[in-house]
């Protein structure tokens, strides 16, 4: 018998600090979220370039200068100052799961680990939880790695959800372009989805999308006629699931589909993550691909 | 297929449980909380969906246990032929098929034919049946026979009858014909609804030793049957018009109150007057009906109800006839004063049932005075002679009713030829303070009213003085003094009647003209002589009629008259002979019309035949009962088998023990349901 190869969302969720939890989920991987944007002064030396007239001449490198009466100019890796936002919904229909975990705890951990993930690149991590509305913000810093842990630890289930006026409120609010990354059930019409998204990307911010479902959601595994709640409305209406789980399951489909075709066709990243699925298997596959459409550009 | 316990069957509702919750599916008492219902709101909710039957196996399983369960309670009884399998030996069966006519009832007669035609099919080849059909007599309908065919004939030509039930007379003939038979074993197949009204314990009639009886009950449960149990008519008026008030008798022979049932009364047919009547459960009420004129002529009246499950007892039958008096002739003295004759003229004059019509006479009595009399009194008048006394004689031998009435004025020889012997001397009693009527035949009709106790004492009297009588050898003494001498004698003369009186009707020879009794007395004298016979407005189904008795009223004379008998069905009712009397005996509901041959429509007799009203009370009496008095006791313990004797062990466990296979099948299908209940998927995660 071999152990798992990908760790339980289940096994994680028995972890105490989001800390912890996000090294060990991330300390497997390879390959960063993101590339440098801009190459720039830092201790890594990246190649020597023939000098240009404009070039600052602090920049000549006088030893290569001695030895070959030529001047070349130092080029290094600059250090990243992207700003690294998790974008966090944290509304009641969250607060959902049939397994162990909720669709809110499988994002706080998704969130936890992204922020680790990129706090190790030297980004600046912030984080921002909304419901109908923002609820908490933390700006993004690179001292803030477990200002945001900590937010994210005492994240508790918000009231119901709307996408399009706290995702316009956080577009206002970013300064510079910032990666960004939005986690949500998204439980709205398709094309409200795209177009509350799509402020994001207003400012050239990079916004990545990750849909968490419940299997639950998907499958709609119950039996037995009763009333079914709302959880963000208290709403509720006769069921019998055995009569409409097909077509549930096609409208949940489509409705998945039609998200992840808007939101592509805007040029988002778009990963539907499911609360069965190990967290590091998620992003190991979520990484694998981008890096893969990252190469592609 | 027929059922021990058939109320069981209404378990078979409960079938509605597993309709019920294959249909509307359990539901959760908590919700179950969704993170949206964006996408069940968009699904139509339709109640039609929620009823249609899931998982139907499992229904059908949990169905079909329940049906079963119900059926088996209702303990299934196989419908095979009646009777004992034929094995070692042929049997004596007799078949007491009832047709009374409380087997009209719903569907008893064809359910009863049909339980006989099964028994006659359960006859093996080596046995004898015999068909016997009983109401309140018992006929055997076929000859003991082994073919089937015959009984099968016999039981095509069973019809219902307007009898009561009586199951004496029906068991007496069972026993009679299984005692007569040689074979080792007897059975006698019961085809009944076991009325109580018929069944009187008393009669202590069984069936032979080593017999069987089986009992087929036809009874319903609870029957529901509302009869015109009797009329009854009464004149109004001594004078004038005559007219009649009708009244019914109604009975509502059901737990449930009747409170509105409309009765009718017709009149040759034709409605008259529908009253209503208030039933009770379990009682009666009276209907009545305005006075209606009364034709000269008889009419049929006819009491009826709208039809319930038995209509023959919806209906009840009379003849109203117009009231007719009795022709009198009273001869008296020319020398008698008045006091002496009121005494006879006003007991005369007084009584309308029937009246009397008197006329008064004196001296010798010619042919014009005898005409169209009933009956001739002489009081105290002397006796015609010569000519006179042949047409007296002519009179009486032609039907006619001759009282003589001896007092003081009576001649000694007179009486010669015509009196039922020879007058005397008058004998005084006055030493003994007078004698009294001391010996009666009260088997005559003249006295037999009179014999219940208060119901007239003609010992009361005292008699002073009265004639000596000698009687012929032909004269039947009908009274005595308390010296023995005859106070009343008869004799028959042709068709009529001849009586002497030998104390005078005064108060001469003593008070009993001043006595109560002597005014029903002298009707009774008039009654006998003038052969009265009141008519009843109806008889009963299995009443008959002595048409010798008709004879007279038809003729005239004491010649014989031929009667043709319709039925009320159409059908010629032929007279019966016996002892040398003949009758006809009424076996049908509703009106019978006898017209005599060759005589006038004024002759025509019109007879209503009723139901017997008991047998439309449906009591059920119990047929275990029933059978332990019935099945003679072989000794200890004889008494339980013999309330069950009517099948053997064996064939009995047969035709009952299917319930047995019964529960083992509810068994396994509860078996079979719990496996496939368990292996079902168990319902949706829960919320967390």
């Amino acid at each position: 018998m071999t152990a798992p190869r990908f760790l339980d969302p289940a096994v994680l969720g028995r972890i105490d600090t989001l800390e912890l939890l996000a090294r060990t989920v991330v300390d497997g991987f390879i390959n960063g979220l993101h590339h440098a944007p801009y190459l720039g002064r830092s201790i890594d030396f990246a190649e020597h370039r023939a000098y240009m007239p404009g070039d600052d001449i602090r920049r000549i490198d006088w030893r290569v200068f001695g030895r070959t009466d030529r001047f070349y100019v130092k080029e290094f890796e600059a250090d990243t100052n992207t700003n690294f936002s998790v974008l966090l919904d944290i509304s009641r229909s969250m607060d959902f799961g049939s397994g162990a975990i909720t669709k809110l705890d499988y994002a706080r951990y998704l969130a936890a680990c992204l922020t680790y993930f990129s706090r190790q690149q030297r980004d600046r991590v912030g984080l921002v939880t909304f419901d109908r509305d923002v609820v908490e913000r933390v700006p993004p810093s690179a001292k803030h790695l477990d200002t945001v842990l900590h937010e994210l630890d005492r994240v508790r289930p918000g009231a119901a959800g709307a996408l399009a006026w706290p995702l316009r409120k956080i577009a206002d609010t970013v300064r510079r372009r910032s990666i960004l990354v939005l986690i949500s059930d998204f439980y709205e019409d398709p094309q409200e989805v795209a177009r509350a998204v799509r402020y994001l990307r207003g400012k050239g911010n990079d916004v990545i999308v990750f849909h968490v479902l419940d299997p639950a959601e998907r499958t709609f595994p119950f039996e037995g006629a009763g009333e079914f709640e709302d959880l963000e409305s208290g709403e509720r209406i006769p069921v019998v699931p055995e009569e409409l789980r097909e077509r549930y399951r096609t409208m949940v489909a489509d409705h998945i589909a039609e998200v992840g075709r808007l939101l592509v066709q805007d040029r988002m990243d778009y990963c539907l993550f499911d609360t069965s699925t190990p967290l590091d298997f998620a992003l190991f596959e979520y990484l694998s691909r981008r890096e893969r459409l990252v190469r592609v550009r | 297929m027929s059922f021990l316990a058939p109320l069981f069957l209404a378990g078979l509702g409960l079938v509605a449980i597993p309709v019920i919750i294959h249909l509307t599916q359990r539901q959760r008492r908590e919700p179950i909380a969704f993170p949206s219902l964006m996408f069940l709101r968009q699904i139509p909710f339709r109640s039609v969906k929620r009823q249609r039957i899931r998982h139907w196996l499992l229904f059908i399983l949990r169905a079909a246990a329940v049906v079963l369960l119900a059926v088996a309670f209702a303990r299934p009884l196989l419908d095979r032929p009646l009777g004992i399998t034929a094995t070692g030996g042929g049997r004596e069966v007799v078949i007491l098929l009832d047709h009374s006519y409380s087997m009209g009832y719903g569907d008893r007669w064809d359910r009863g034919v049909r339980a006989a035609r099964r028994a006659v099919e359960g006859l093996g080849p080596d046995d004898r049946a015999t068909l016997v059909l009983f109401a309140d007599r018992a006929v055997a309908a076929s000859p003991r026979t082994a073919d089937g065919a015959v009984l099968q004939a016999a039981l095509n030509g069973a019809t219902l009858s307007a009898r009561g039930t009586h199951y004496a007379p029906a068991l007496e003939l069972a026993r009679e014909l299984l005692q007569q038979s040689e074979r080792p074993r007897r059975e006698a197949v019961l085809i009944t609804d076991f009325q109580a009204s018929g069944w009187d314990r008393s009669e202590q009639v069984r069936l032979p030793e080593g017999a069987g009886l089986t009992r087929v009950d036809l009874s319903d449960p609870a029957p529901h049957n509302v009869a015109v149990t009797g009329i009854a008519v009464e004149r109004l008026s001594r004078s004038g018009p005559d007219r009649v008030a009708v009244t019914a008798r109604v009975v509502n022979r059901s737990p449930d109150p009747v409170p509105e049932q409309r009765v009718t009364l017709r009149i040759d047919g034709s409605p008259v007057e529908t009253a209503l009547a208030v039933l009770p459960a379990n009682g009666g009420a009276v209907a009545r009906f305005a006075p209606v004129p009364v034709p000269s002529r008889p009419v049929r009246a006819t009491v009826e109800i709208a039809g319930d499950a038995l209509p023959t007892d919806d209906r009840f039958h009379a003849v109203i006839t117009p009231r007719r008096a009795i022709p009198v002739l009273l001869v008296e003295h020319p020398d008698a004063p008045p006091a002496e004759r009121i005494y006879v003229r006003r007991a005369l004059e007084i009584g309308d049932d029937p009246p009397m019509d008197m006329t008064t006479g004196q001296g010798a009595i010619g042919a014009e005075e005898l005409a169209g009399r009933a009956v001739v009194i002489v009081n105290d008048a002397p006796l015609p002679t010569a000519a006179a006394a042949s047409r007296m004689r002519r009179f009486v031998e032609a039907g006619g009713g001759l009282l003589v009435v001896l007092g003081r004025r009576t001649a000694q020889s007179q009486a010669a030829g015509l009196l039922p012997g020879t007058a005397g001397q008058a004998l005084d009693r006055l030493a003994d303070r007078g004698g009294t009527l001391a010996d009666f035949d009260y088997d005559h009709p003249v006295f037999e009213v009179f014999r219940a106790p208060r119901s007239g004492d003609l010992t009361a009297a005292r008699i002073f003085r009265y004639r000596r009588f000698d009687p012929d050898d032909s004269v039947r003494v009908l009274a005595r003094f308390d010296d023995g001498a005859v106070a009343l004698a008869e004799r028959r003369v042709g068709a009529g009647r001849v009586m002497v009186w030998t104390a005078g009707f005064d108060n001469f020879w003593g008070d009993l003209p001043v006595q109560p009794v002597f005014l029903p007395f002298v009707h009774q004298l008039v009654r006998y002589l003038a052969r009265y016979v009141p008519a009843d407005p109806w008889v009963t189904a299995g009443d008959v009629l002595d048409l010798g008795s008709l004879d007279a009223s038809a003729a005239g004379a004491a010649a014989r008259t031929e009667w043709v008998v319709e039925a009320p069905s159409g059908a010629r009712v032929m007279e019966e002979t016996r002892g040398g009397a003949r009758y006809v005996s009424f076996e049908e509901q509703g009106f019978y019309e006898l017209r005599p041959v060759g005589k006038d429509g004024a002759a025509r007799r019109i007879v209503a035949v009723n139901l017997d009203a008991r047998e439309s009370d449906l009591a059920r009496l119990d047929p275990t009962e029933f059978a332990a008095a019935v099945v003679p006791a072989a000794g200890a313990g004889a008494r339980a088998a013999s309330l069950d004797v009517t099948l053997s062990p064996e064939e009995r466990e047969r035709r009952q023990g299917l319930w047995w296979y019964l529960l083992v099948a509810v068994l396994l299908l509860l078996v079979a349901e719990t496996v496939l209940a368990n292996r079902r998927p168990r319902r949706g995660p829960a919320t967390v």
